[in-house]
C-alpha cells in the first residue's frame, strides 16, 4: 500500500517537472504515430486524425499548456506528413482536406487548452478546498487544546504542515508562565537577536524579518499575533517564499484562529485568577474574623480567671475552679494554634511526611491518652485486627488526624455513647475508621465538611471549621483518601484508606547476637 | 530526701523560667535561673546541679553546643525544652546524652514525673544486678525475667532488647540508638524489626499490650522504659 503510494508520489514529483512533461508529450504522440503507421495502408487516413485527437485530449488531462501545445501541434503537422495522401510530404491535394488540417489544428489546440484551463480550476478548487479543510482542522482541533502549552503546540504542528517546516510561538507573560512585565515567554530555545525582534513586533504590532518592510536581524519572517481584546504574542516562520495572494489570505485567516485560541486561554486564566483572588479574599476575611473570635474567648476567660484570683480574696473551692477555667482556656488557644500551624503548612504545600513503620496500637495509644479528659464521658472502643501488620505512616500528622478526628466526636455525640476505633489491614491499604453515635451531618453538607473553615449549619459555636480540612489535607499527604458518611444506625462515620506495604521483616532472624 | 536536689534551668523565655521556678520551688526542688547558654554552663560547673532543663533554642550559644559541652563532664540527667514537631532536633540531643525532653507548651504535672524520673535513673545507674517494674522483675546477671513469679521466656534478641531499655529506665532511647545496640549498626534503618520485637515484649511482660506501662512508645522519637 505505503510503497505503491510512494511510487504515485515520485511520478506526480516527476511529473511536475517541465522538460519531462514534453518528453513524456513527444514520446507517446510518436508511439502513436507508430501504432498508426502500422495500418496506414488499408484504412481511412480520417480514423488517425480521430485517435490522434483523442490521445492529445487524454494527455491535456494531465500535462501542462505547454507540452499540450507541442503534442497537438506535433500530431496536425504528422498526420498531414504520414497520412494524408500523397504520404510522406506536408503537400495537401484536395481542398477538403486542407480544411479538415485546418480544423484539425484548431479543435486539437483548442480542447488542449481548455483542458488545461479546466483543471487548473479543479486544481485551485481542490487548493481551496484543501485550506478550508485546514481552517476547520485547526479551528476544531484547537477548539480541543486546553492550557496553552497545548494550543501552542496544535498551532505549531498546523504550521509545519502547510506554512513552513520550522516555526516559533513566543508569548507574553501570564499568571501560568510568569515572567517580568513586557518580557516574551518562548517555548523554544532561540537566540537574543531574534528573541529581540520578537520584543519588537510584539510591541509595534507589524511584521518585520525576511520579506517584510521590516529586514531585521533574523532568519525568520515574525508576524504579531493580534487578539480582539489583548495581543497573545509573536510568531516566527522560516519561509522560502514571501507570501502572496491565496496562501497570504490562508496564512492571515490560520494566524487569526491561533491568535483566537491563544487569547481564548489567556483570558480564562485572567477569569479563574480573579475568581481566585475573590476567593483568598472571602477566605482571609473569614479566617480574621474567625480567629479573632477563637482567639477571644479562651483569652477573656484567662483574663478573668486569674484577675480574680489576684484581685479578690476567694476561697480554696473557688481558686480551683477558676484556675481549672485557665488550664481548659489554655489547651483550647493551643489547639487553635496547632490547627493554623497545620493549615498553613498544607497550605504552603509543603508536607512532605517522614514516614516510618509504625504499630498502629501506638498512634491509637497516644491519642487516646491525649484525650483522657474529653473521652472520658464516652465509652471508647478500639477494635484492631489481629493480623494488623506494621503501617508506614508520618506518625506527627497521623497524630493530628485521629486526634481531630477523635475530638470532633467527642465535642458532637451525647455524653455515654459510643465512640469506636476501627482498624484493620486489606490489599495493601490501612483501612482506619472512627465512628460516634452523634448527629451525624446533613445528607446535603457531607460534600462541605472537609473544606475549610466549613461548619455544619446551626452548629454550636466554638471551633475555626478547621479540624477536618486539616484532616484531609494530611492524609492525602499520605496518598490516602477519607470519606465521611452517615451511619444507618445514626452518627457519623470517617473511613480513611492509606496505602502502605508491608513491611519485609524476613531478615529478622539474623540480627547481630549481642553479648 | 531527692526532693532537695538542686535543679538548672537554661531557657531565654522569661516566662517560662519563672513558670519553670515556681513549679519546681512548689514541689521541693531548689532552682537556678540563667537565660543564656554560657552562663549556663558556668553555673553548672560551680553549683553540679543534680539536674539540667535545657532549652534547645538560646540566643548565645546553640543548644546542641551547650549539651555537648556539659556532657564532656556532667553525668547527671539533663532534660531538653524543645518546641513541637520539632522530632528531628530531639532526637539529635537525645544522641547526643540528653536523657529526656519536652515540648512546649507542657503540663506542669508532665515536668515533674520527667524530673523525677529523670532522678531517679542518676540513682539507679549504677550498675543494678535485678530491675522490677510493676510485677515484672529482670535479672540481668542471670537473664531471667519473670512476670509475677512465672517465668517468661524470651528469644536472646527479645533479652537484649529489654534488658537495654531497662538499664536505662527513665530515659528516652532513640530508634537508631537501641537498633545499633542491639542489632548493629548495619540495621539503623530497619525500624520495622525493633516496632516487630517490641509488640512481642509487650505481648509477653505488659499487662495490656494495647496500653502499654512499662515500655513507652514516645512518638517519632523512640522508647522508654518505665
Amino acid at each position: 500500500m505505503n510503497r505503491k503510494k510512494g511510487i504515485l508520489r515520485q511520478t506526480a514529483s516527476l511529473l511536475s517537472k517541465g522538460w519531462v512533461q514534453y518528453l513524456l508529450a513527444l514520446l507517446i504522440i510518436g508511439v502513436t504515430l507508430l501504432f498508426c503507421l502500422s495500418f496506414r495502408e488499408g484504412s481511412d487516413y480520417h480514423l488517425v486524425s480521430f485517435i490522434l485527437l483523442f490521445v492529445v485530449s487524454l494527455l491535456s488531462t494531465y500535462l501542462g499548456t505547454g507540452p499540450v501545445l507541442l503534442a497537438s501541434t506535433m500530431s496536425a503537422l504528422a498526420w498531414d506528413y504520414f497520412f494524408i495522401p500523397p504520404h510522406n510530404t506536408f503537400k495537401i491535394d484536395r481542398t477538403d482536406d486542407i480544411l479538415i488540417f485546418g480544423l484539425f489544428f484548431v479543435i486539437v489546440v483548442v480542447s488542449g487548452i481548455l483542458t488545461t484551463r479546466v483543471r487548473r480550476q479543479e486544481m485551485l478548487a481542490r487548493e481551496r478546498e484543501r485550506k478550508t479543510n485546514a481552517l476547520f482542522q485547526l479551528t476544531r482541533e484547537l477548539s480541543k487544546a486546553s492550557g496553552i502549552g497545548e494550543v501552542v503546540r496544535v498551532a505549531t504542528e498546523g504550521i509545519s504542515a502547510h506554512f513552513s517546516p520550522e516555526s516559533h510561538i513566543i508569548l507574553r507573560p501570564s499568571h501560568l508562565i510568569p515572567r517580568k512585565e513586557g518580557e516574551l515567554v518562548s517555548y523554544d530555545q532561540l537566540p537574543e537577536t531574534e528573541l529581540q525582534v520578537a520584543q519588537w513586533v510584539f510591541i509595534h504590532s507589524r511584521k518585520a524579518g525576511v520579506f517584510t518592510d521590516q529586514p531585521m536581524e533574523t532568519r525568520y519572517t515574525w508576524y504579531p499575533l493580534t487578539g480582539s481584546r489583548l495581543n497573545p504574542g509573536v510568531v516566527a516562520l522560516l519561509q522560502e517564499a514571501s507570501f502572496d495572494g491565496e496562501i497570504k489570505t490562508f496564512w492571515e485567516a490560520y494566524m487569526t484562529l491561533i491568535s483566537n485560541a491563544i487569547e481564548r486561554e489567556f483570558l480564562g486564566e485572567m477569569a479563574q485568577k480573579v475568581r481566585f483572588l475573590d476567593e483568598s479574599d472571602r477566605l482571609y476575611k473569614t479566617l480574621f474574623n474567625s480567629i479573632s473570635h477563637e482567639l477571644r474567648i479562651p483569652v477573656a476567660a484567662i483574663m478573668g480567671a486569674s484577675d480574680t484570683i489576684v484581685n479578690t480574696n476567694v476561697s480554696h473551692k473557688v481558686l480551683s475552679a477558676l484556675t481549672r477555667e485557665i488550664f481548659t482556656a489554655s489547651l483550647r488557644l493551643n489547639r487553635l494554634i496547632e490547627n493554623l500551624l497545620n493549615m498553613s503548612r498544607i497550605e504552603s504545600g509543603h508536607i512532605s511526611p517522614r514516614t516510618d513503620w509504625h504499630d498502629i496500637n501506638d498512634l491509637i495509644n497516644k491519642v487516646t491518652t491525649d484525650l483522657t479528659d474529653e473521652l472520658k464521658p464516652f465509652s471508647l472502643r478500639v477494635e484492631i485486627d489481629q493480623e494488623m501488620p506494621l503501617v508506614r505512616l508520618d506518625f506527627g500528622l497521623m497524630e493530628q488526624v485521629l486526634y481531630n478526628l477523635l475530638y470532633n466526636a467527642t465535642q458532637y455525640a451525647p455524653a455515654t455513647s459510643e465512640v469506636t476505633i476501627r482498624c484493620s489491614y486489606s490489599a495493601g491499604n490501612l483501612n482506619l475508621e472512627v465512628s460516634d453515635q452523634g448527629p451525624g451531618f446533613p445528607e446535603d453538607e457531607l460534600k462541605d465538611i472537609f473544606r475549610k473553615f466549613y461548619r455544619i449549619r446551626g452548629s454550636h459555636s466554638g471551633g475555626l471549621g478547621l479540624g477536618l480540612s486539616i484532616v484531609k489535607g494530611f492524609v492525602a499527604a499520605h496518598n490516602g483518601t477519607i470519606t465521611a458518611a452517615n451511619r444507618s444506625g445514626g452518627g457519623a462515620r470517617f473511613t480513611i484508606v492509606i496505602p502502605s506495604e508491608e513491611p519485609d521483616i524476613t531478615g529478622w532472624k539474623t540480627p547481630a547476637s549481642p553479648e | 530526701m531527692t526532693e532537695q536536689e538542686n535543679i538548672l534551668i537554661i531557657d531565654d523565655e522569661n516566662q517560662i523560667r519563672r513558670l519553670l521556678d515556681i513549679t519546681l520551688s512548689a514541689n521541693g526542688f531548689r532552682t537556678m535561673l540563667t537565660p543564656n547558654g554560657k552562663e549556663g554552663l558556668v553555673m553548672a560547673a560551680t553549683h553540679h546541679p543534680g539536674l539540667v532543663i535545657l532549652d534547645l533554642g538560646l540566643p548565645d550559644i546553640d543548644g546542641h553546643e551547650v549539651l555537648k559541652k556539659l556532657r564532656e563532664w556532667y553525668f547527671k540527667p539533663v532534660i531538653i525544652l524543645s518546641v513541637r514537631s520539632a522530632e528531628e532536633e530531639i532526637i539529635r540531643a537525645l544522641d547526643h546524652g540528653a536523657n529526656d525532653y519536652l515540648t512546649k507548651p507542657f503540663r506542669t504535672g508532665e515536668l515533674l514525673a520527667r524530673v523525677r524520673a529523670a532522678l531517679r535513673t542518676g540513682e539507679n545507674k549504677t550498675g543494678e544486678a535485678v530491675i522490677v517494674s510493676g510485677k515484672v522483675n529482670i535479672d540481668l546477671a542471670n537473664h531471667v525475667v519473670r512476670k509475677q513469679e512465672e517465668i517468661i521466656k524470651l528469644t536472646s534478641t527479645e533479652f537484649s532488647l529489654l534488658s537495654l531499655l531497662a538499664q536505662n529506665r527513665g530515659r528516652v532511647l532513640t530508634h537508631q540508638f537501641i537498633l545499633k545496640e542491639v542489632w548493629g549498626f548495619g540495621y539503623i534503618e530497619q525500624s520495622q524489626y525493633l516496632r516487630v520485637f517490641i509488640a512481642q515484649l509487650r505481648k509477653k511482660l505488659e499487662d495490656d499490650p494495647a496500653k502499654p506501662a512499662m515500655i513507652v512508645t514516645e512518638s517519632g522519637i523512640g522508647y522508654r522504659f518505665n
